[in-house]
């Protein structure tokens, strides 16, 4: 006979303690058990039966993991902090005594001192791990990079953030692993490709943080205690990967006159050999060091410091003289590098076969297509206006490769004024410029989010100052089947591109727009009658627009189009028509065989047919949002084809 | 700190000091407390001049007391503290002259003491601005105050008494031969005092007045004069008392030791030795820690070597771990969607209707935490104001939330669904209504097909039956009752033109329709009811007449012409149901109230009714004779009996499952039964796998009424008070290893549900795949 369980000894009894129990185990206050949670990140459980975990009673309780709490016991950090109590009380004792002096040396030399080193490497046992849950440490580190200092918030904690957060943004700029940017109204999403691993961040807009009165800041600050060395130990790493000296020094100067992330001098590792990889990030750092000599003269305080840095400068200037001749130089490389690809390529397809070509080319396509984006701007120069929130907007730009500048009102340490010729483009935010360049494009923020985000320049025309902008959409969302894809302002664009011509004379288009008007209202009306009868209308909207567009450039008259259309729908309306008899049929199917399902199984089939009924109903409203949306944008211009007329 | 009085003892720092003070000052202090230290460390030395290293511990330590009476300990310190160097003299102070800086030298050594204790225990070393420090608080805090002097007085007389001769306790005839009787404390001779003769004693006794209480003293040499005290201790010792008149012998007793627990202890031990003695291995540890400082083993006050803030933490071999199979990784957070946006596409703008109700609805409630808002520029976009809170939120989800792992199923859900084979492929079965037989004008309970297939009979709650032709959906014929049509039931026999109805509370009649039947029918009908009537007379010849439980009738003669009557049957309950076996000969009934009698079966040719069951166990709901077998299968509530009418006995029990068994029929092979229920519920039992159902469907959302099998096809049909006849393809196969195909093939759906009633009774055409069914909407329909 088998051995008799015992009850509470197995399963979800043996595997979850509540919180008072660990409490008690633990022998630490609420307060240090939540500290100790957030830092080692335990988190509670939600058992599949809370009776069972809870010794058959059902209150509501918090429960966590057996093992969590068993690994607990031998935290250091949870003696560091029984320490700490006793120091506290060894310290009150003397202050109490009014022994100033043993308080104060107590004070220096007894006070426990604990670090979260052994945290992080346990919490990610390695490199790529940690970067994976880099999202929050980030959101988290530049919000409190903007907060002002307060009695919870001390200064050092805040520069602390504004440092690592620094840090951050540069490896992203050296790295050239920024992949999307987003402008919400919360702040500004940027997401980035470390390792691998997509690490997207929020970041504020720069305005003084109002300090709520309803936030426990303790809470926070513990966070922030463990992302600060998260990230003091991952920027270390991503330093040393770019060959580059952790922690840089900063340039009190430049710090000083909010230069932002450009006050942190880099330095390039000794021992790096000038092999192809490294010399990329050499000459990223020369550049980034050349106003370096000036401060040198400047300020003493960080004067040797810059003495040695100029003795690098002069060992390292030997090839080459300015940005422009190093990014020429930078990109040629990377052509060779290209071609070389490309050669080889079909001579490896053609011993390997067929199939190896395909995924070969797809390898290539997926290179180039990265490679390019993060030479988005590299062949521009864009100046930024005061009125721009240039710290975003610079290191977005020159995470794409631009040369950036701004107005000195800003910050110090621009590297080109207003009216440098090499200008290619000014973001500007305001409706009417003073002084306009003629030789520059001048545009609006969201170009160059739009820019990344379509992954090539969008047509600036659109975003010229004062211009209404088209809607601004969150790369992040990806479309299924079914979902509402909302306009972009790219769809027009590519009309423009095709006939650059009525772009110029808007006149004409005014002209055909009673034509395409009247035809628009048909299409829409066929549309919705495509929505109401099959739950993926819009790749037949697509097709349709698509054989628009091809009747178009073959110059098919609009209206024999329209009469072509309607003989092709008559069919399908037929087919149709069709199809729901031998759905009906086939739904009568279904009932009957689910007669003979058991009972599991229909259970789980309404549960599902449920959850999908409810998803379809939530994009429904969306859907028709848009149809209305629509229809009011053909009352407008309607209306605005009487105005004309009426002229 | 502890209070200490040590003024005999001076401090050895190398210097040697006048003895003789010392020595004298020694002496007329009165004692108390000498530090006893010196006394040991005295002895030691003299016993083992190997413990030298000890004592060079000590004497580092400075504070070693020395008696002034060994001239040689002095000396031996003084050497080994030679060997040290001169410096060292420095650190520790050398007034000893005055009893208050030793005073003072002392508790600044056992302050530095506690002090070394402390900061040895912390990892860290002595410091000299410290030392001083201390010294300094010590000397202000241990400001000594005048105590009076204590006497050392035990009670005794002996001590106080002022001896003069000083012989001690020696017997006195040793000095009787001398002219004095001892010495003075000077050394003197005392003489003895002269001794008068007998008269002169005599004399004295006699003039002097204490003479009688005078008492020779050898030592003296003189007589003394007792006092009254002394004399009353004689007397009391002469009496045989306790010499000590205070003395109370029965004083009451104090429990000083009890089991009472007292708040302040009442010892009164005096305060042992040891604790006014400096700690030797105190002394030795923190000897050990200064010279370790000198020879800089030890570096006090060593500032921390920085390590550098952050290091590569990760090395390159770090492999990566499996996440423990309890882990579940915090979900991210949630990605921006188009309306988020700054600037988004018009139609994600909220409308005036959805801002005031996204207004209206609880922060917690609200689906998503921001209105979707437009500016015309990045510039003019304002700080979210919430930014900080919803970071304290994500703070909060991430160590508060109970985290559960939850299996999202993918499952496509028709993959869920049996593959069956086509109906298309099982017809034929009846798809549609074809005919509706009209007539009738309340619920229509039962209906019964004649064996060809030509007619049928239906009886409803409007007292009526109607004979219809089933081709051409034409009434034929129309009886009236004087009651509810309860069942009717057509004989299956071929050769026979007759069926029986059960109406109202009991009656059961025979009836053979005029007009219809061949003529061979007609007289093979007659003849059976002949032979019964034949039987009966000779049974009531035979005087037993109660054998019959209920009395078979012979009906008028103008109702047998014209309406076809031929026998009525009288039961004593209302009777629910009538079946036929398939020779047509027997016919069962079934009234569920009737108890004992609620099963009866019927022989025609003998007029003959028996009740089989003596005793039944639950409410009867149907009975059936098995098609070729003497088997009779009895539906109660719960289970369906199947017994054997030759034997006489239970042969099967088959156990439904259900709450309440409706209906009950069995498959023309005879090999299987389906049951239907209330409950919603259908069974089918295959008789040679086991009493339990082979399968239960649950498809119909209301009551089960009618359930049958097509003699022909392999058809089943279950019919339901949701107003739906399912139809089933059951095929049953020969091969005893194949269990039944059961797949449904067609809901018919037109009968309307009347009083939450709907198909009351459905029937199998015999040799078409059509159905036939009656509803309580009052129709009767057929569907082919």
């Amino acid at each position: 006979m088998a051995k008799i369980q015992k009850k509470g000894k197995k399963g979800a009894a043996a595997n979850f303690v509540t919180r008072n129990q660990a409490l008690k185990k633990l022998q630490i206050s609420l307060a240090d058990f939540r500290r100790l949670c957030i830092l080692k990140g335990i988190y509670p459980r939600e058992p599949r039966n809370k009776k069972k975990a809870n010794k058959g009673s059902t209150a509501p309780v918090t429960f966590y993991y057996h093992k969590d709490i068993q690994y607990l016991l031998h935290e250091p950090v949870l003696h560091k902090f029984r320490e700490y109590k006793a120091f506290a009380k060894k310290l009150a004792k003397v202050m109490a005594k009014g022994q100033y002096s043993t308080a104060k040396s107590l004070e220096e030399h007894n006070k426990p001192v604990y670090s979260l080193d052994h945290i992080v490497k346990e919490r990610y046992p390695t490199f790529v791990d940690a970067v994976r849950d880099l999202d929050d440490a980030l959101s988290m580190l530049f919000l409190f990079a903007t907060m002002p200092v307060t009695d919870k918030i001390s200064r050092e904690v805040v520069e602390d953030c504004q440092r690592l957060t620094a840090e951050f943004q540069i490896y992203v700029m050296k790295s050239r692993s920024l992949r999307k940017v987003f402008f919400s109204i919360k702040g500004i999403y940027y997401q980035a490709e470390i390792k691998g691993q997509t690490v997207t961040w929020l970041v504020p807009y720069q305005f003084a943080q109002t300090v709520p009165t309803d936030v426990d800041f303790r809470v926070m600050l513990t966070f922030l205690e463990f992302y600060r060395t998260l990230v003091g130990f991952i920027n270390f790493r991503l330093f040393s990967e770019i060959n580059l000296i952790y922690p840089p020094t900063l340039d009190l100067i430049k710090y000083e006159g909010a230069a932002g992330f450009n006050a942190l001098i880099l330095e390039a590792m000794h021992k790096t050999a000038p092999d192809a990889e490294s010399k990329f990030d050499t000459e990223m750092v020369e550049a980034e060091k050349e106003e370096s000599p000036e401060d040198v003269a400047r300020k003493a305080a960080s004067k040797e410091r810059l003495k040695t840095l100029g003795n690098k400068v002069a060992e390292l200037q030997g090839s080459t003289d300015t940005d422009r001749i190093d990014e020429d130089v930078q990109d040629e490389a990377e052509e060779t590098a290209l071609d070389e690809f490309k050669a080889t390529a079909p001579t490896v397809a053609a011993v390997d076969g067929d199939d190896n070509m395909v995924t070969l080319s797809q390898i290539q396509a997926a290179s180039t297509e990265i490679q390019e984006l993060q030479n988005l701007f590299s062949r521009s120069v864009i100046f930024l206006s005061r009125e721009t929130p240039r710290y975003a907007l610079e290191f977005i730009i020159r995470s794409f490769g631009g040369q950036v500048s701004w107005d000195e009102t800003v910050g110090t340490g621009a590297p080109f004024l207003e009216n440098d010729e090499k200008i290619t483009h000014q973001v500007c935010d305001r409706p009417t410029q003073g002084h306009r360049f003629l030789n520059r494009t001048y545009i609006q923020p969201q170009w160059v989010a739009d820019s990344i985000n379509s992954r090539k320049l969008v047509i600036s025309d659109n975003y010229a100052p004062g211009r209404m902008l088209p809607p601004h959409l969150s790369p992040f969302v990806e479309a299924k089947e079914g979902d509402y894809v909302p306009s972009t302002g790219l769809e027009e664009e590519d009309e423009t591109f095709e006939g650059e011509t009525e772009d110029i004379n808007p006149d004409d288009i005014e002209e055909q727009d009673d034509e395409e008007v009247d035809s628009a209202d048909e299409e829409d009306e066929e549309e919705e009658e495509e929505a109401k009868a099959a739950v993926a209308p819009k790749k037949v909207v697509k097709e349709d627009h698509e054989t628009e567009l091809q009747a178009e450039a073959a110059g098919v008259a609009f209206t024999e189009y329209a009469e072509k259309k309607p003989a092709k729908k008559a069919p399908k309306a037929a087919a149709g028509k069709k199809r729901t008899a031998k759905e009906i049929e086939e739904e009568e199917a279904k009932e009957l065989a689910s007669i003979m399902m058991s009972n599991k199984q229909k259970k789980l089939y309404t549960k599902i047919k449920y959850s999908q009924n409810k998803k379809s109903e939530e994009v429904d409203p969306l859907q028709a949002a848009k149809l209305e949306q629509k229809k009011q944008n053909i009352a407008k211009a309607k209306t605005n084809a009487n105005k004309r007329s009426k002229k | 700190m502890r209070e200490r009085r040590a003024t005999t003892g001076f401090k050895v720092a190398g210097i040697a000091t006048g003895k003789s003070n010392g020595a004298k000052s020694s002496r007329k202090e009165p004692i108390k407390a000498t530090n006893p230290k010196q006394t040991v460390t005295k002895s030691k030395k003299r016993a083992a001049p190997a413990q030298e290293e000890v004592e060079d511990d000590l004497e580092d330590f400075g504070n070693v007391e020395i008696d002034i009476n060994s001239d040689e300990e002095d000396e031996e310190i003084d050497e080994n503290d030679a060997e040290e160097s001169d410096n060292e003299v420095e650190e520790f102070p050398e007034d000893q002259s005055e009893g208050e800086d030793v005073a003072a030298d002392e508790n600044e050594d056992e302050d530095e003491e506690e002090e070394e204790d402390d900061d040895y225990m912390a990892g860290d070393s002595l410091d000299e601005e410290d030392w001083n420090e201390e010294v300094k608080i010590s000397n202000d805090s241990q400001r000594p105050t005048k105590l009076p002097e204590i006497e050392a007085d035990y009670d005794s007389d002996s001590s106080t008494e002022d001896v003069e001769n000083t012989v001690g306790n020696v017997p006195m005839e040793w000095y009787d031969d001398f002219p004095h009787i001892g010495y003075d404390i000077d050394g003197k001779r005392v003489l003895r005092p002269a001794k008068g003769d007998e008269l002169e004693k005599f004399l004295s006794t006699m003039d002097d007045p204490d003479s009688w209480r005078s008492v020779a003293v050898d030592k003296e040499g003189k007589d003394m004069v007792l006092n009254d005290e002394e004399l009353d201790i004689i007397r009391r010792i002469q009496g045989g008392d306790i010499p000590d008149a205070d003395y109370n012998p029965y004083e009451p007793t104090v429990e000083w030791f009890s089991s009472k627990k007292e708040v302040m202890p009442l010892s009164a031990a005096p305060e042992p030795k040891r604790r006014f003695i400096p700690s030797k291995w105190e002394a030795k540890k923190v000897m050990k820690i200064v010279r370790a400082i000198r020879t800089g083993r030890i570096v006090p006050r060593k500032p921390a070597t920085e390590k550098p803030r952050f290091y590569n933490l990760w090395g390159d071999e770090d492999e990566p771990r499996e996440d423990h199979i309890m882990h579940i990784p915090a979900p991210k957070m949630k990605l921006p969607e188009h309306d988020e946006s700054y600037n988004p596409p018009e139609e994600y703008l909220p409308s005036e209707q959805e801002i005031q109700a996204w207004k209206d609805l609880d922060p917690e409630d609200r689906p998503k935490n921001y209105l979707p808002t437009k500016y015309n520029s990045l510039r003019q976009v304002p700080a979210y104001g919430r930014f900080i809170q919803e970071r304290f939120e994500r703070c909060l989800d991430l160590y508060l939330a109970p985290r559960v792992r939850k299996n999202r199923l993918n499952i496509d859900p028709d993959s869920l669904i049996p593959k069956l084979p086509s109906p298309k492929d099982l017809q034929p079965f009846p798809t549609q209504q074809s005919i509706s037989y009209e007539g009738h004008t309340g619920r229509i309970r039962c209906f019964s097909l004649d064996p060809i297939g030509l007619y049928m009979i239906s009886g409803s709650d409007d007292q009526t039956v109607r004979l219809w032709e089933i081709a051409t959906g034409r009434c034929l014929n129309t009886w009236t009752f004087d009651g509810v049509i309860q069942s009717i039931a057509w004989n299956p026999n071929r050769d026979l033109c007759m069926f029986a109805v059960s109406v109202g509370h009991g009656n059961v009649t025979l009836i053979t329709p005029p007009r219809i039947g061949s003529p061979e029918q007609i007289s093979l009908t007659d003849e059976y009811i002949q032979q019964g009537y034949a039987a009966m007379s000779t049974a009531a010849s035979d005087d037993k007449e109660a054998r019959n439980p209920i009395p078979w009738i012979k009906p008028n003669v103008s109702d047998q012409e014209k309406l076809g009557y031929r026998v009525h049957l009288s039961h004593t309950q209302a009777v629910k149901q009538i079946t036929w076996h398939r020779k047509g000969d027997y016919f069962a009934t079934v009234a569920p109230d009737a108890k004992n009698l609620a099963v009866l079966i019927h022989q025609i040719t003998k007029y003959q009714t028996q009740a089989p069951f003596r005793k039944l166990k639950g409410l009867v709901q149907r009975v059936m004779f098995h098609p070729t077998k003497p088997l009779f299968f009895v539906a109660t509530q719960l289970y369906v009996r199947v017994y054997n009418l030759m034997k006489q006995e239970l042969i099967k029990t088959l156990q439904s499952g259900v709450k309440w068994i409706s209906s009950l029929d069995v498959h023309p092979g005879g090999d299987n039964v389906i049951v239907g229920s209330y409950d919603k519920r259908l069974c089918w039992f295959d008789l040679d796998l086991s009493a339990r159902p082979y399968k239960t469907l649950r498809y119909h959302s209301q009551a089960i009424r009618q359930v049958t099998f097509h003699r022909r096809y392999p058809l089943f049909a279950s019919a339901s008070d949701d107003g739906s006849i399912q139809i089933f393809h059951g095929m049953v196969y020969n091969d005893l290893l194949q269990n039944p195909l059961i797949v449904p093939v067609k809901i018919l759906r037109g009968h309307s549900v009347v009083n939450s009633l709907g198909v009351l009774d459905i029937e199998f055409h015999p040799t078409q795949p059509w159905i036939v069914s009656s509803g309580a909407d009052h129709s009767l329909r057929l569907w082919t």
